[in-house]
């Protein structure tokens, strides 16, 4: 018996050995779902709130939020999410951004939001808002009429009980509360009135407080933050939703606010499923489960060109300006190989980008951008044109570099350097590999060997911040207005997001001096400057920006393709189509 | 029996410790933390302030403290049930277990019924008829689907059978969007039909390793001298096969039934991904990506002690359905 219960011990151990092992490998290997958080992210951490603009007066209240919506009410709007939210506040620091804030849209409201046909802000919840002239106090009137769903009025204390809960430390909202660091000190002027005193002038800060979401004291006062913390459900805002319910791995369900302040949109109720497999999501879209989803490219492709389809779904592709950014490819300059711009130029030279729209993508609608900005901006020159594909003009640029071929081994080199160099790229994206591939067969037919350099996410995450790369390919982020001070400035080659080691004082000092400029045809002006050094530097290759796409049942009418993307409240369903009721 | 039971009990408690330790020590070997893996390479942010945050994350979550004050606090804390906050969550890991635990238990309880259900009579049927033509033929299908990845399978249902022009399946999730609004029975009839993939997706690739269990016990038992004397005793065949043969050929399926209790709860994250069904697979693997520390860890620690609980109770079924088995020679 004993030798029995030995070698059953054994296999015990030998079991959870193998549990562990395995659960060490699935933790290794699911890093791979997290490239796609990669580009998420990248683009939410640099806008939690709308991007400011000086306003040179305050809007007249006729603003278009009082129009009331055409269309028969009722039906429901099934909107499937890539992700579960964790939890229904929007603030609180947790990865997945994106479909929560499509949840808490509908049922939380900012002070300030942008016009959807102009890059001009108007009122949501502020009557008046105006920044002074020195930059330094921004000044916010609420509306009289406005009320939470529950009935209470909107006043000051709410928007004061706001701010101090980002900005508490114990609450788990740091990465927010950063956008907040500039304020001084608020002074609350009645319950309506309030001015926040800054303590240093930034273009962006209007948009920043501006679009803070409005949380009522009366329902979210906590005495530990570890209340507030976990809270993560039953929100109560301003918002034209309210949320009804949550089933845990299932759906959140939200019904409109008979109560609303504003015009109420037309449909009744707004079912959010969680879809993982996008092939289930398809199939669910094609069979009714569901009313509207995001395809992926491929899907996208293929559905818009058939007639079919087409009877029974919108299918949409438009430019979000809150949801911009763009596809690169970094020269790192602190490498010999990248440090002369004819270098780098003629790496942009060798790489065909049509061809990578055009097959790759396949997206005839996504763009070539020239700069860091968002290409329908108006901090975007559009008097600059991207670089051709020409790979004569780029075997040129290398001659007159010094990378030749002088031993005659089919590789330029360079001193006795031959030009071959690591390209790093994430290897959980097909797409990424794939325009690596491209990148890889043009430059080896202009002579230079690009040895490609695949990680999983956080080993590629790690490696991009310690620099440890020739060459790298990510995504940015962006938004109507953007701050190019963390991916451009020299200060930020340490340890910020210029990661290619881009130094160039004439640039650092455009980024400071337009950081500063409150006139926005000024601080403009200053970007086109700027974006004229990148265009010339080529610190990076800009390979592509693209327009969202969405799939919608065709039951919904009044789908408006607005300048600044889609304002799903508008839609409505003729009443002899409606599904739900 | 007792003795040994209390003896087993007891050196539980290093094994847990140790699971935890090491599960602890690879958690935190993995690369990357929850901090750093939500925030990105740097996003926009500039360095000093990505800097700050990241510290004031750290802090927050208590991840700034060295990793063995930080296993000291956790196991205390483990000591009290309490296995912790969620970081993603915010929300005590034990909330998350309860709500996600009674999906992945239906969707198991099902498959686990319909695999002995189906399994034990194929068993019985290939042991009988040995080497003709039902038995090949069901060892041959069985292995078939044994060997098909239920990755490709899944997809590949929900690529036929859940869209136009068949639409017989829903492709995701367990109920239709307004089933609260039907009554007991068409609500009941919408849980099923949604079950029916995912079911089939758990379900197919178990029966081959029942049935072989099954078929192999009862020719051993077939072969014995016992069910020849049955027979010559002048039984009918179906009283030898099923009250001698098959009911000494249960032991072991009925052991192994104690190493499902931790399968139970683990469930299984590629179906569930591709069902889109959460429960306990996805919550475990959402955790593991995140490095979701806590959830890691209760989820394994819960799931360690399962197995240890599972394994002790297949040795007292041994026991009890054995007689020839006794702990009792141990002392």
């Amino acid at each position: 018996m004993n030798g029995r219960s030995g070698l059953f011990k054994f296999f015990l151990f030998l079991f959870l050995f193998v549990i562990i092992l395995l659960q060490f490998l699935s933790m290794v290997q699911s890093d791979r779902l997290y490239k796609r958080l990669n580009v998420l992210i990248g683009r939410l951490e640099s806008a939690p709130s709308a991007p400011a603009r000086r306003t040179e007066k305050p809007p007249a209240d006729k603003s278009s939020i009082f129009q009331e919506y055409p269309g028969d009410e009722g039906d429901w709007l099934v909107r499937n999410l890539e992700g579960e939210p964790a939890t229904l506040c929007d603030f609180l620091a947790i990865s997945e951004w994106s479909s929560r804030w499509i949840v808490t849209g509908n049922i939380f409201e900012p002070m300030v939001e942008y016009e959807p046909d102009e890059f001009k802000f108007r009122g949501r919840l502020a009557e008046k808002f105006s920044i002074s002239d020195d930059g330094l106090v921004i000044y916010f009137k609420l509306r009289d009429n406005i009320r939470f769903s529950d009935g209470h009025p909107v006043t000051t204390d709410d928007v004061i009980f706001t701010f101090n809960t980002i900005t508490d430390p114990n609450i788990d909202a740091a990465a927010y509360a950063n956008y907040f660091r500039d304020v001084d000190h608020y002074e609350k002027i009645n319950d309506k009135e309030i001015k926040f005193y800054m303590k240093r002038v930034y273009f962006l800060s209007l948009g920043y407080l501006g679009g803070m979401t409005i949380y009522p004291e009366h329902i979210y006062k906590y005495k530990d933050a570890r209340e507030f913390n976990e809270r993560r459900s039953n929100p109560v805002g301003t918002g034209p939703y309210v949320f009804e319910k949550w089933d845990v791995g299932r759906q959140i369900v939200l019904r409109r606010n008979e109560n609303y302040w504003g015009p109420k949109p037309k449909v009744k109720k707004i079912v959010f499923t969680f879809i993982t497999n996008t092939t289930a999501e398809l199939q669910a879209l094609l069979s009714g489960q569901i009313d509207y989803m995001r395809p992926m490219p491929d899907q996208y492709a293929e559905k818009v060109n058939d007639e079919n389809f087409k009877e029974d779904f919108h299918c949409l592709s438009y430019w979000d300006a809150s949801n911009t950014g763009y596809f690169w490819i970094g020269w790192n300059e602190a490498r010999p190989f990248f440090a002369d711009r004819k270098v780098r130029l003629a790496m942009t030279h060798i790489i065909d980008r049509e061809a990578i729209l055009k097959h790759i993508l396949r997206n005839p609608e996504a763009q070539i951008p020239a700069g860091h900005f968002y290409i329908y901006g108006k901090q975007c020159d559009p008097n600059i044109k991207p670089w051709p594909y020409d790979p004569e003009k780029a075997k040129q640029l290398l001659d007159e570099a010094g990378w030749v071929d002088h031993d005659g081994d089919g590789i330029r080199d360079k001193n006795g350097v031959p030009f071959r160099f690591k390209y790093m790229i994430c290897a959980d994206l097909a797409l990424h590999e794939q325009i690596a591939k491209l990148v890889k067969d043009a430059a080896a037919s202009a002579g230079i060997e690009v040895i490609l350099d695949p990680y999983e996410w956080s080993v590629f995450a790690q490696k991009v911040k310690d620099r440890e790369f020739d060459a790298v390919s990510m995504a940015w982020g962006g938004n109507v207005e953007e701050d190019p001070y963390q991916v451009w400035h020299s200060s930020q080659r340490q340890k910020g997001s210029n990661y290619v080691n881009f130094n160039n004082p004439q640039a650092d000092a455009l980024i400071e001096q337009a950081r500063q400029t409150l006139d926005p045809d000024k601080r403009n002006a200053l970007y086109h400057q700027f974006n004229r050094i990148l265009h010339e530097e080529q610190p990076y290759t800009f390979i592509y920006t693209r327009p969202e796409q969405r799939f919608l049942a065709k039951r919904f009418n009044n789908v408006i393709i607005h300048k600044l993307g889609i304002d799903e409240r508008e839609w409505y369903v003729p009443k002899e189509l409606q599904k739900y009721k | 029996m007792t003795t040994y039971i209390i003896r087993r009990l007891l050196l539980m408690i290093p094994t847990l410790l140790g699971i935890t330790i090491v599960v602890f020590a690879i958690s935190r070997a993995a690369p990357g933390d929850p901090v750093s893996l939500a925030m990105g390479p740097g996003g926009m942010m500039d360095a000093q302030r990505a800097a700050d945050v990241r510290a004031a994350r750290m802090r927050l979550y208590g991840l700034d403290k060295p990793v063995y004050t930080q296993f000291g606090i956790w196991i205390g804390r483990v000591a009290r049930l309490n296995f912790g906050d969620s970081i993603k969550h915010h929300r005590p890991v034990i909330d998350l277990i309860k709500e996600r635990l009674p999906i992945t238990l239906t969707l198991n309880l099902i498959s686990f019924i319909i695999i002995y259900a189906i399994s034990i009579p194929m068993g019985i049927l290939s042991a009988v008829g040995r080497k003709k033509f039902l038995d090949r033929v069901s060892s041959v299908m069985l292995l078939m689907l044994w060997s098909l990845p239920s990755m490709w399978v899944g997809q590949m249902l929900i690529g036929y059978l859940c869209g136009p022009p068949l639409n017989w399946f829903p492709p995701a999730g367990l109920s239709s969007n307004d089933a609260e609004q039907f009554p007991f029975f068409p609500w009941l009839v919408d849980r099923l039909w949604h079950l029916v993939l995912p079911v089939f997706c758990l379900t197919y690739a178990g029966f081959a390793y029942l049935t072989k269990l099954v078929r192999a016990g009862m020719l051993d038992n077939l072969r014995a001298d016992y069910v020849r004397t049955a027979r010559a005793k002048g039984l009918s065949n179906w009283v030898v096969i099923f009250r001698h043969a098959f009911r000494n050929s249960i032991i072991p399926v009925i052991t192994i039934m104690a190493t499902l209790l931790p399968a139970m709860f683990g469930g299984s994250i590629i179906i569930e991904r591709i069902f889109s069904v959460s429960g306990m697979g996805l919550l475990a693997f959402e955790a593991v990506t995140t490095r979701d520390y806590n959830v890691v860890m209760g989820v394994a620690t819960i799931a360690g002690f399962l197995n240890l609980i599972g394994l002790l109770l297949a040795d007292i079924a041994y026991a009890m359905v054995d007689p020839r088995i006794s702990f009792e020679s141990v002392e």
